[in-house]
C-alpha cells in the first residue's frame, strides 16, 4: 500500500514538471464570451508568436480564482465584465500602470491608470416578436397589462449589470421603485443569471427580458432566433469590460503586447464581430454605439446591499 | 496496518483542502497567507436575516428528496435484488443514465420540456410549468437525478443476502410478506441508510437544480446563498466558506443518525461459503413490476434525454418543433470542431476512469478500516470521507486552490490535470466508501479468521476473501464515480488547468455564448459515449453470471 502512495506522488511530480514552463507566453483570465478570447488568442499568436494561456469563466468565478490564488498569483492579464473590478483593483494598487498607444481613441471614461475597456455591452429589452405582444419602446411599457405574466429579468444579486440597471432606474425621478413595483404587479420573474432569463423568452413561455445583455440578444437574432433587442428611450446602463495587467505578472512585456493587440484594428474588429461595442470610438460596428444611446449613470455612493434588499423584497424573494 | 496506509492519503486528498475551507471561513485574508482579523466576518454572515430561512429550506429540501428517493428506489432495489425482473440488465443501464447527465442540463431539459410553450405543450397542448417551478418540482427533478444511488446500493446488497434467509423463513412457515418486513428489510438497513445519507448530502449541496427551478418561486437554500457570494464582484470567499461549514454541520447530524441506525445491530449475513443466490420468480406480478420500472426509467432517463435531443436537433429554440426547424447543424458543428470536442471527450473519459479506479481502491480500504476497527480515529476518517460530498463543489475547489497553490510547496499538481484528479477523488470518494461500508457490514469476521488460521496474510485475505464478496457493490459505486467525474462542472470551472478542455466545460462555454443547441448536441454525444462503459460492464457481468 505504501507503493500506491509513491506512485501517486511520483505521478503528481511528473505532472508538475510538465507545467507551464513556456518562455514566451501570457496567461489571460477572462469573463466570456469564449469565442472572442479564442479568436483573439489565435490572432495574437499569429502576429507575435506568443502563446496565450486562457482561463475563461464568469466574472464571479474569475474573481474567486484570482482571490484564492493570491498567495501565488498565476494570471498576467485579467478581463472582467464588471467595471468596478478595475477601479477597485486600481485602488488596491494591484495593477500595472500601462497605457497602450492604441488606446488614444478610447473615450476617457473607458480607461484609467492600469485599465482600459476591451469592449462595451449595454442592457436592453429583449422581445420575442412571435409572442403576440406589442413591441415595447421603454422600460415603463412593461408595466402595462399586455405583458402580465410575460416578463423575466436577470437577478441583480447574481449579475453585476442587472444590479447597475436596478440602481440607475431606481434613482430616476420619473421611474424609481414605482417602476419595479409595477413590474412586480405584472408578475415579472427573476429566474437567475442572464441565460436563465433569456431561455423562457426564446421558447415562448415568456415574451420579454427586462435588462437583457444586448450583445447576446443581437447574436441570437443573427442566428435566426425570434428575438429583437430594443434600446429603451429613457436610457440604459452600459457595462464596459475592463482589461488590466496585474502588478504580480512575470510576463509584463507579453501582457502589454496583448493589450495592444486587443486594441488594434484587428482585435477591435473581432470585438465588434461578437456584437459588443468596440472600445475605440473610431472602429465601426453594425449595431447602435455609445453615441446612439442615452446612458444612465449609477451614483457611486449607492448602497448596493440596500438596493438588492429592496429589490428582493419587491419581488418576494426574501 | 491498512489504517497507516489509508490515513496519510486521505489527509492529503481530503483533509488538506477542507482545512483551508475552514481557515478561509475564519481568516478573511488567508488567501494572501495572512492570519489577521479572525472571525471578523462571522457577524455579517451569521446574522444575515435570510440565514435561518435558508437553513430550514435546505433541511426541508434534503429531507424531502431523501423521502421521495426512498419511496421510489427502495422497492425498485429490493425487486431487482430478490426477483428475476424481466430486462434486468437493461434497467441497470437505464438507471445509470441520470448520472451521466449534468444536473444543470437535466434541469434545463425539464424546463424546456414542461414550461409553457415547451416541448410537451407543443406536442400535446398541456404544460406543467406551475408544478416544475415549485418546491415539489425541485424535489421531483432532484430525486430523479439521485435515486439510482439508492437503487444500486440496495439491489446489490439484497442479492448478496440472497434467498437463503427467506428460504429458511418459508420452511418455518412464515408468510412471504412477514418475512419481507421481518428479514429482508432489516437486513438491508445498512445499504438503505448509507445510500440515503449520500442522497441527503448530495441534495443539500446541489446548486444547479434549485438555482434553475426554485429561485423564481422564491425558495432559496444555503447553496443559493453560497453561489450568490461567488457570482459577482465583490466576491465573498469567507462568507461562502462559512455557509459551507453550516452545511457540514447539518450533514454531521445526518451522519450521526445513520451511524446510530447501523451500529445498533449486527448485519453479518455472509458467514460461510456464499450459495449461488437464485432470484425468485415474479409470477403474476411480472407485468406490474415491469411497468413500474419502465415508468421510473422513462421519467429518469428518457424524458430529460428526449428534451436534450430535441433541443440539439432544432435550428433555433424560438422555431420550436416545426418541420422546417429540424436540422443536424448542431451535430455537424460538433464534428467540424471535432478536434476540440474529441479532445474534451478524451480528457473527461480518462479523468472519469482515473477517479473511479483511485476512489474504488481507496474507498474500499477506508471502509475496511472503519468497519473492522471501531476506534474514534476510524470514525473521524469515516466522516472525513463524507464531508466533500456535503460542501458545494465550487467551495471545495476554492479550498483546493488555497491548499495547492501555496508558495512553500516543493511540487504541486495545481494548474496541471492532476488537480482535477485530486478534486474528483476528493468529491466522489463518498460513493465507494458508503457502498463498501454497507457491503462489509454483511461479511462476518469469521471468514477472515478462518483464512488467517489457514495461514493467509492480511493482504491475501483482503483480496482473496473480502474483495470477491463485496465487489458487486464496489463496482456499482465505481460506475457512479465514473459517470459523475466524466461530467463534473461546478468544481471544474474554477479548477481547470489553463487550456484544459473537458466535456462539461465545452458544453458550458457553448451555453455561455448562447449556443444552447450546440451545447445540447455535445451533451447527447457525451451521454452516449459515457454510457458505453456501463453497458460493457453490464454485458461482461451477465457473462460472469452475476450482478455487476
Amino acid at each position: 500500500m505504501k507503493s500506491l502512495k509513491t506512485v501517486l506522488l511520483a505521478g503528481f511530480a511528473c505532472l508538475a514538471l510538465t507545467g507551464n514552463a513556456m518562455a514566451q507566453s501570457v496567461t489571460v483570465y477572462t469573463a466570456g464570451p469564449g469565442g472572442l478570447i479564442e479568436k483573439l488568442a489565435a490572432g495574437f499568436k499569429d502576429e507575435t508568436g506568443i502563446d496565450v494561456n486562457v482561463f475563461q469563466a464568469t466574472t464571479g468565478k474569475v474573481m474567486a480564482r484570482l482571490e484564492a490564488e493570491s498567495a501565488n498569483p498565476v494570471a498576467d492579464v485579467v478581463i472582467s465584465a464588471s467595471w468596478k473590478t478595475a477601479t477597485s483593483f486600481a485602488k488596491k494598487d494591484m495593477l500595472l500602470d500601462y497605457t497602450s498607444d492604441n488606446a488614444k481613441t478610447v473615450p476617457d471614461f473607458l480607461k484609467g491608470p492600469g485599465y482600459v475597456a476591451q469592449g462595451i455591452s449595454a442592457l436592453a429589452i429583449a422581445w420575442n416578436p412571435k409572442s403576440g405582444t406589442p413591441k415595447p419602446a421603454d422600460w415603463s411599457d412593461l408595466t402595462k397589462p399586455e405583458y402580465k405574466d410575460l416578463i423575466t429579468m436577470p437577478d441583480p444579486a447574481q449579475s453585476g449589470s442587472a444590479y447597475e440597471l436596478t440602481a440607475a432606474l431606481a434613482a430616476q425621478p420619473d421611474l424609481g421603485w414605482k417602476l419595479f413595483e409595477g413590474l412586480a404587479e405584472n408578475k415579472m420573474i427573476v429566474p437567475g443569471a442572464n441565460a436563465q432569463a433569456l431561455n423562457p423568452v426564446l421558447q415562448g413561455a415568456k415574451a420579454v427580458v427586462f435588462g437583457a445583455v444586448d450583445y447576446i440578444g443581437l447574436a441570437q437574432a443573427a442566428k435566426g432566433e425570434s428575438i429583437e433587442v430594443v434600446f429603451p428611450t429613457s436610457g440604459t446602463v452600459i457595462a464596459p469590460r475592463p482589461m488590466m495587467i496585474l502588478k504580480t505578472s512575470s510576463h509584463q512585456d507579453e501582457a502589454k503586447k496583448f493589450i495592444d493587440y486587443v486594441l488594434s484594428d484587428a482585435g477591435q474588429a473581432m470585438v465588434a464581430k461578437t456584437q459588443l461595442m468596440p472600445a475605440r470610438s473610431d472602429v465601426k460596428a453594425d449595431r447602435p454605439l455609445i453615441a446612439d444611446l442615452k446612458i444612465l449613470e449609477v451614483d457611486p455612493k449607492t448602497d448596493r446591499k440596500a438596493v438588492l434588499d429592496r429589490f428582493a423584497k419587491t419581488f418576494g424573494m426574501e | 496496518m491498512i489504517f497507516a496506509a489509508v490515513a496519510p492519503v486521505l489527509i492529503i486528498l481530503v483533509a488538506f483542502p477542507l482545512l483551508f475551507v475552514v481557515l478561509q471561513a475564519i481568516f478573511p485574508d488567508i488567501a494572501r497567507g495572512i492570519f489577521a482579523n479572525p472571525f471578523s466576518r462571522f457577524v455579517e454572515t451569521l446574522f444575515d436575516k435570510h440565514l435561518i430561512a435558508w437553513t430550514l429550506n435546505t433541511l426541508m429540501l434534503g429531507g424531502s428528496v431523501v423521502l421521495v428517493s426512498a419511496l421510489v428506489a427502495v422497492p425498485l432495489g429490493i425487486l431487482r435484488g430478490l426477483f428475476r425482473v424481466p430486462f434486468a440488465g437493461l434497467w441497470d443501464v437505464v438507471f445509470l443514465v441520470p448520472f451521466t447527465i449534468p444536473p444543470y442540463i437535466a434541469a434545463l431539459g425539464w424546463i424546456m420540456a414542461l414550461q409553457p410553450r415547451g416541448y410537451l405543450e407543443q406536442i400535446t397542448g398541456i404544460n406543467f410549468g406551475g408544478f416544475l417551478f415549485s418546491f415539489w418540482g425541485v424535489v421531483f427533478v432532484m430525486t430523479l437525478n439521485v435515486f439510482p444511488v439508492v437503487y444500486f446500493a440496495i439491489s446489490r446488497m439484497v442479492s448478496s443476502i440472497g434467498g437463503r434467509y427467506l428460504e429458511a423463513a418459508r420452511v418455518a412457515g412464515c408468510p412471504p410478506m412477514r418475512s419481507f418486513w421481518r428479514i429482508t428489510l432489516p437486513l438491508t438497513t445498512p445499504a438503505i441508510a448509507a445510500s440515503l445519507l449520500l442522497v441527503f448530502a448530495m441534495s443539500i449541496e446541489e446548486f444547479g437544480t434549485p438555482a434553475a427551478l426554485a429561485a423564481r418561486s422564491g425558495f432559496l437554500v444555503l447553496v443559493t446563498g453560497i453561489e450568490q457570494r461567488l457570482s459577482d464582484y465583490p466576491i465573498d470567499l469567507p462568507g461562502a466558506s462559512l455557509l459551507s461549514v453550516i452545511l457540514v454541520v447539518i450533514a454531521m447530524g445526518a451522519f450521526v443518525l445513520q451511524h446510530r441506525i447501523v451500529s445498533r445491530r449486527d448485519f453479518q449475513t455472509v458467514s460461510g461459503k456464499p450459495g449461488a443466490s437464485r432470484p425468485a420468480e415474479l409470477g403474476v406480478w411480472r407485468i406490474p413490476v415491469v411497468i413500474f420500472f419502465a415508468i421510473i426509467g422513462f421519467l429518469g432517463a428518457v424524458m430529460p434525454i428526449l428534451s436534450v435531443v430535441l433541443t440539439a436537433s432544432t435550428r433555433t429554440i424560438s422555431g420550436g418543433l416545426s418541420a422546417d426547424n429540424f436540422s443536424t447543424e448542431n451535430f455537424a458543428e460538433i464534428f467540424a470542431n471535432s478536434g476540440g470536442a474529441m479532445e474534451a471527450l478524451g480528457t473527461s473519459l480518462s479523468l472519469g476512469l482515473g477517479a473511479a479506479v483511485i476512489t474504488g481502491i481507496l474507498g474500499t480500504m477506508t471502509a475496511y478500516v472503519v468497519v473492522r476497527q471501531r476506534t474514534v480515529s476510524s470514525r473521524i476518517l469515516d466522516f472525513l470521507t463524507l464531508m466533500p460530498n456535503t460542501i458545494p463543489g465550487v467551495v471545495v475547489a476554492v479550498g483546493l486552490i488555497l491548499a495547492w497553490n501555496q508558495p512553500w510547496l516543493p511540487v504541486t499538481p495545481y494548474n496541471t490535470i492532476g488537480v482535477l484528479v485530486l478534486a474528483y477523488c476528493c468529491l466522489l470518494l463518498p460513493y465507494p466508501v458508503r457502498y463498501a461500508n454497507a457491503a462489509l457490514r454483511q461479511v462476518s469476521v469469521s471468514l477472515e479468521d478462518a483464512a488467517r488460521v489457514a495461514g493467509a496474510g492480511g493482504i491475501k485475505v483482503f483480496f482473496r476473501i473480502l474483495m470477491p464478496l463485496i465487489f458487486p457493490s464496489i463496482l456499482a459505486a465505481m460506475l457512479l464515480v465514473f459517470a459523475v467525474a466524466a461530467r463534473e462542472l461546478v468544481a471544474t470551472i474554477l479548477l481547470a488547468p489553463i487550456g484544459t478542455k473537458t466535456v462539461a466545460l465545452f458544453i458550458w462555454r457553448q451555453f455561455e455564448q448562447g449556443s444552447v443547441g450546440m451545447g445540447m448536441a455535445m451533451s447527447v454525444m457525451a451521454i452516449a459515449i459515457t454510457m458505453t462503459i456501463p453497458v460493457a460492464v453490464a454485458i461482461w457481468a451477465r457473462k460472469q453470471g452475476r450482478l455487476f
